[in-house]
Parts: structure tokens; C-alpha cells; sequence
């Protein structure tokens, strides 16, 4: 025998795509603290963007997020067009507030999903993910790609939907409003779920406005905020919807506050794709020839909640300052209030219920001993842990 | 909302205000002296329940330009809150004690600027390991100018 080799794993890894560190402190089976250390994949990219012209600077921010890769750009372009004031094309609004729909469908589905397999319900999971491929195949159809859209520009959008996508877009709507209704029946009537999320993670309004926590995590705490109807913007002032809220703050209402947010999502984008069919051909681009001098704000309702984009810029063809918030930034630390004071076994879903991405938070939460210091359990055994308190909620039930 | 009417109120409960501008449509910035900080958060945060939504720091010429951004959802208004400290003394009173979430983005000003906020609960590193060196702060404009 050689020498041995240590191979270590994390919080660095290629499987890791953004790692973050959460610890648990338990006593016993209580959670009495937790922490968050983050940093180890700390990208730079508001730094970046100072080196990038304001085009560029689109497909820099659509790559912050894999899953919502169409929030940021939204952001940046609502930030950058209010510096000259541009008044973009009626057809351009539209198609961005598609596109910025059809990612809420599927970031939405994703997130039923995950938590399904959470809970130790994998047909759930099995579902959700995959009746959210024709969603991404769609986005294909529209933009080219499954993921990182490209659609944005200043001024406007790259490409246009004409009618035969259009259509092709509505028999996929007609199907996934189906199978949302199936989604919403196997979680909404199902008992052992109501005994897994009621009343766990709770968080109260008070809780949500001290951490300034933002979209389904507030809406499910009875906080009516939205910026797609508090502060306008593309086509949602165009069209009729409403803010979906609930009023417990516990994980099953974010798990309805998501869910019905699809079906308001399916409604934008048909009467969108009808606005489009009436305006025909048209342009989907206002020319824009400089950023003069001055500050941009800039916010989009993401599917987790409100992107903030600040951008400074000095009258050259890039940005001073680029400042930019993500909705997680605000959502995680509202995991002290939610985490602590439950049992363990809850810990996974409490975490999960905020939607943040998921990759890293399950591989990289681990609990501690609050005596001892010493790690007891990570991640996948707190998954299993959960999804073990479902059983055996389930032979308790005799279901 | 009517704007100027508000502005004016505002002036009259702070005196201190050194400048307002709207910055273009539904966004408002106040320039404020660091010692008036304090008293137009908490009338802002919990008085009128404005909802806190980040801070962004900027190295510019005239000093690092401290700016807290607040919304009023009632009007979809974003407020803003600007604050030169000069460049020999970046030191300012942290909020943690008006705003509880505001303790990771000091934090994180802290990091990448090397701002002080005085009285924070836990002034950590909180991007940057522990090893990285004093002194670096990568969102300086004279950060490594020799090495572009």
C-alpha cells in the first residue's frame, strides 16, 4: 500500500454550485441557534460589472441564479432604463412580462417538488419536475435556450413571439394549469402533509418586516406586498390579476401561496399572448444611444421575491457602481425565527420553505451539539429525518 | 402621493436635511448628516412601516456615499437615505438596533469597503475569510491600481 489520499468534499466542490453553511445548534432535539456562513464561492460579479458596458452587463446578472436567470436582467433593466427614462415598445413589455411568468411557473414547480422530496414524498417530486420540462422546453422554442434567456436588452427584448409560438405556448399553459390542479389536489387534501406543515416555521408579520423578508415567504405571513402591483412595471399594470396572500406564515401556507401564484401566473401570460395577437407586428426595441450621467432603481418581483438592482453611472459606457440584492439576501436570516424552537426533524423543511436554491442548503446543513460543539448529523441525514417523521406521522394517522 | 408635500413635511421633522432630489420616476434620495441617521430610520422603519431593502456603499470622489434604500409599498415609492462619510473617517453608528436585518449587509460593507459601523452586534468578516489581508478592500477605487 502507498500513500493515502484525502479527498475532502465541500463546502468547495464541482457538485456544489453555490455553497452556503448553515449550523444548527441543538439541544437535543430542539434548535436553539443557528447560524449562516457564507462566502466560499463569493463570485465577484458586482465587481465585474464595473468592467462590462452597460449591454454587457445583462448577461453578466442573468447568470447570478440558474433557475431564475430572467430576474436579475428584469432588474437591471428596469434600474438602467430609468436613468434617460426610456419608454420601451408595447410588444417588448409584453413579452418580457412572458417570459418573466413562465420562469415563475417553473421556479414555482421546482420548488413543489423539492419539497415533496423533502417530506419523503418522491412521486411529489417525480411529478413536479416533470411537468416542468415542457415549460423549459417552451422557454427553448421562445428564447433558444432552456436556461440564461438572453431575451433582454436596453430598450427592449432580442427576439420576438410570433403567432405559431404563441399558440404552441398556450397548449403548454392549458396542460400545466391541469397538472398544477392535480399538484394543488395532492397537497392541499392530503392529511399527512397538514400534519407535517401546520404550524411549523412559523413566521409573524412583525418577523417578516424586522428581516425584511420579501415575495411568497411575506405574502404567506399576511404581508400584502408585490412589486409587480405595488410599483408597475412591463405589461403587469396591462392585465388583470391578484396578489395571492395567506394569513398563518406557516410552511403550508408558502406552499399555497405558491401553488395558487401559478394559476395567477398561467392567466398573465394568456391575456399577454391575446394583447400580443391584437397589437400584430411591431417593434420590440427602442433605440437607446447613451446612459447619461445619474442613479438607476430598479426593482422585479422574482419568483422568490424582490430583485433590487442600483446602478451609478458617470456618463461613460459602463457602471461606477452596481449594486445588486437578491431576494435570499433578505429571506435567510428569517431561518433564526422560523428554525428555532422546532424539533430537528422540521429544521430540513423550514429551510426549504423560503426557496432558497437548494443544491447548497441540503448539502450543506449540518447540526450541532449546543453542549459539545461537535456535528452530529449533516444534510441528507436531516432530510431523511425528515421524511422518517412522515412515516411515521402517516402509521400514526393508519393511512 | 404628493410629493413635494412630503418632502416639506419632512424637512420640518428634520431640519438637518442637507439636500432632496427625485432621482427620476417614484424614487427619492435624502442627503442626511451621519448624526440624523438614526432618527429618520426609526421614523421611517417603524413609524411608517417602511420596508427595509438593502444598502449599498460607493467609493466616490467626493467620500464613500452610504446609501440605505427603504420602499413604501403603499405607493411603490423607493426612498433612499444618502450619507457622505469622508475618507479618513469611515466610521458610522450601525442600525442594527432600529433594523434587525440590516446586520449581514453591514457586515458585508464592512468586507468589501472597510467601512466601520460602530456598536454592530457582530462586526465579523462575513464574504472574505478570515485570512485575508488587512488593509484590502476591493471596492476602494485605489484598490491594486498599480496591478490594472
Amino acid at each position: 500500500m502507498g500513500k493515502k489520499t484525502i479527498v475532502p468534499i465541500g463546502p468547495y466542490h464541482p457538485l456544489l454550485e453555490e455553497p452556503e453553511f448553515f449550523k444548527l445548534y441543538c439541544d437535543g432535539e430542539i434548535v436553539v441557534d443557528m447560524e449562516w456562513e457564507t462566502g466560499y464561492n463569493h463570485r465577484g460579479i458586482e465587481k465585474i460589472c464595473e468592467s462590462k458596458t452597460f449591454e454587457q452587463v445583462f448577461y453578466v446578472v442573468e447568470r447570478i441564479c440558474g433557475i431564475c436567470s430572467t430576474s436579475h436582467p428584469f432588474a437591471y433593466a428596469n434600474a438602467i432604463e430609468s436613468i434617460p427614462g426610456v419608454e420601451i415598445p408595447l410588444r417588448a413589455k409584453l413579452i418580457r412580462s412572458v417570459v418573466g411568468e413562465l420562469e415563475r411557473i417553473h421556479s414555482h414547480l421546482l420548488w413543489v417538488g423539492l419539497a415533496g422530496h423533502f417530506l419523503g414524498y418522491n412521486t411529489v417530486f417525480m411529478w413536479a419536475w416533470k411537468y416542468r420540462e415542457p415549460v423549459l422546453d417552451m422557454f427553448e422554442i421562445i428564447t433558444g435556450n432552456r436556461n440564461s434567456y438572453a431575451m433582454f436588452t436596453i430598450g427592449g427584448v432580442r427576439r420576438d413571439i410570433d403567432q405559431e409560438k404563441a399558440d404552441q405556448l398556450l397548449k403548454v399553459l392549458d396542460d400545466v394549469q391541469k397538472k398544477n390542479d392535480l399538484l394543488v389536489g395532492a397537497v392541499m387534501d392530503d392529511p399527512v402533509i397538514h400534519a407535517r406543515l401546520k404550524g411549523v416555521g412559523t413566521l409573524t408579520a412583525k418577523d417578516i418586516h424586522d428581516f425584511g423578508a420579501v415575495g411568497p415567504t411575506a405574502r404567506a405571513s399576511g404581508v400584502d406586498i408585490d412589486v409587480r402591483r405595488d410599483d408597475p412595471y412591463a405589461a403587469y399594470d396591462l392585465v388583470k390579476w391578484k396578489v395571492i396572500t395567506a394569513k398563518e406564515g406557516d410552511v403550508f401556507a408558502k406552499a399555497e401561496v405558491r401553488l395558487l401564484e401559478t394559476y395567477e401566473s398561467i392567466s398573465i401570460i394568456r391575456q399577454c399572448l391575446e394583447l400580443l395577437k391584437k397589437e400584430k407586428e411591431g417593434e420590440i426595441k427602442t433605440k437607446v444611444k447613451e446612459i447619461p450621467p445619474g442613479l438607476g432603481i430598479g426593482h422585479a418581483e422574482a419568483p422568490r421575491g424582490e430583485v433590487f438592482h442600483f446602478v451609478k453611472s458617470d456618463g461613460s459606457n459602463s457602471p461606477v457602481r452596481h449594486k445588486i440584492r437578491a431576494p435570499s439576501y433578505t429571506c435567510i436570516p428569517t431561518f433564526r425565527k422560523s428554525c428555532v424552537g422546532g424539533t430537528i426533524s422540521d429544521a430540513a423543511i423550514c429551510t426549504a420553505a423560503v426557496d432558497p436554491c437548494y443544491c447548497c442548503t441540503e448539502r450543506m446543513t449540518q447540526v450541532y451539539d449546543h453542549r459539545t460543539g461537535k456535528r452530529v448529523m449533516n444534510a441528507a441525514e436531516l432530510i431523511k429525518l425528515s421524511q422518517l417523521k412522515t412515516e411515521e406521522v402517516r402509521e400514526k394517522m393508519g393511512l | 402621493m404628493n410629493i413635494e408635500q412630503y418632502i416639506q413635511e419632512l424637512r420640518e421633522r428634520f431640519p438637518g436635511i442637507k439636500d432632496t432630489e427625485v432621482v427620476n420616476q417614484k424614487r427619492l434620495m435624502i442627503h442626511i448628516p451621519a448624526t440624523l441617521l438614526q432618527e429618520i430610520t426609526n421614523y421611517w422603519f417603524n413609524d411608517l412601516q417602511y420596508r427595509y431593502i438593502i444598502v449599498s456603499a460607493i467609493d466616490s470622489k467626493e467620500g464613500y456615499e452610504i446609501i440605505y434604500h427603504y420602499s413604501d409599498d403603499n405607493t411603490g415609492w423607493i426612498m433612499n437615505l444618502n450619507v457622505l462619510l469622508p475618507h479618513d473617517q469611515p466610521e458610522i453608528e450601525s442600525m442594527t438596533s432600529v433594523v434587525y436585518g440590516i446586520e449581514w449587509i453591514e457586515r458585508e460593507i464592512m468586507d468589501i469597503l472597510g467601512i466601520k459601523f460602530l456598536n454592530h452586534p457582530k462586526p465579523e468578516r462575513f464574504l472574505f475569510s478570515e485570512d485575508w489581508p488587512e488593509g484590502e478592500y476591493p471596492y476602494r477605487r485605489k484598490f491594486r491600481q498599480e496591478d490594472r
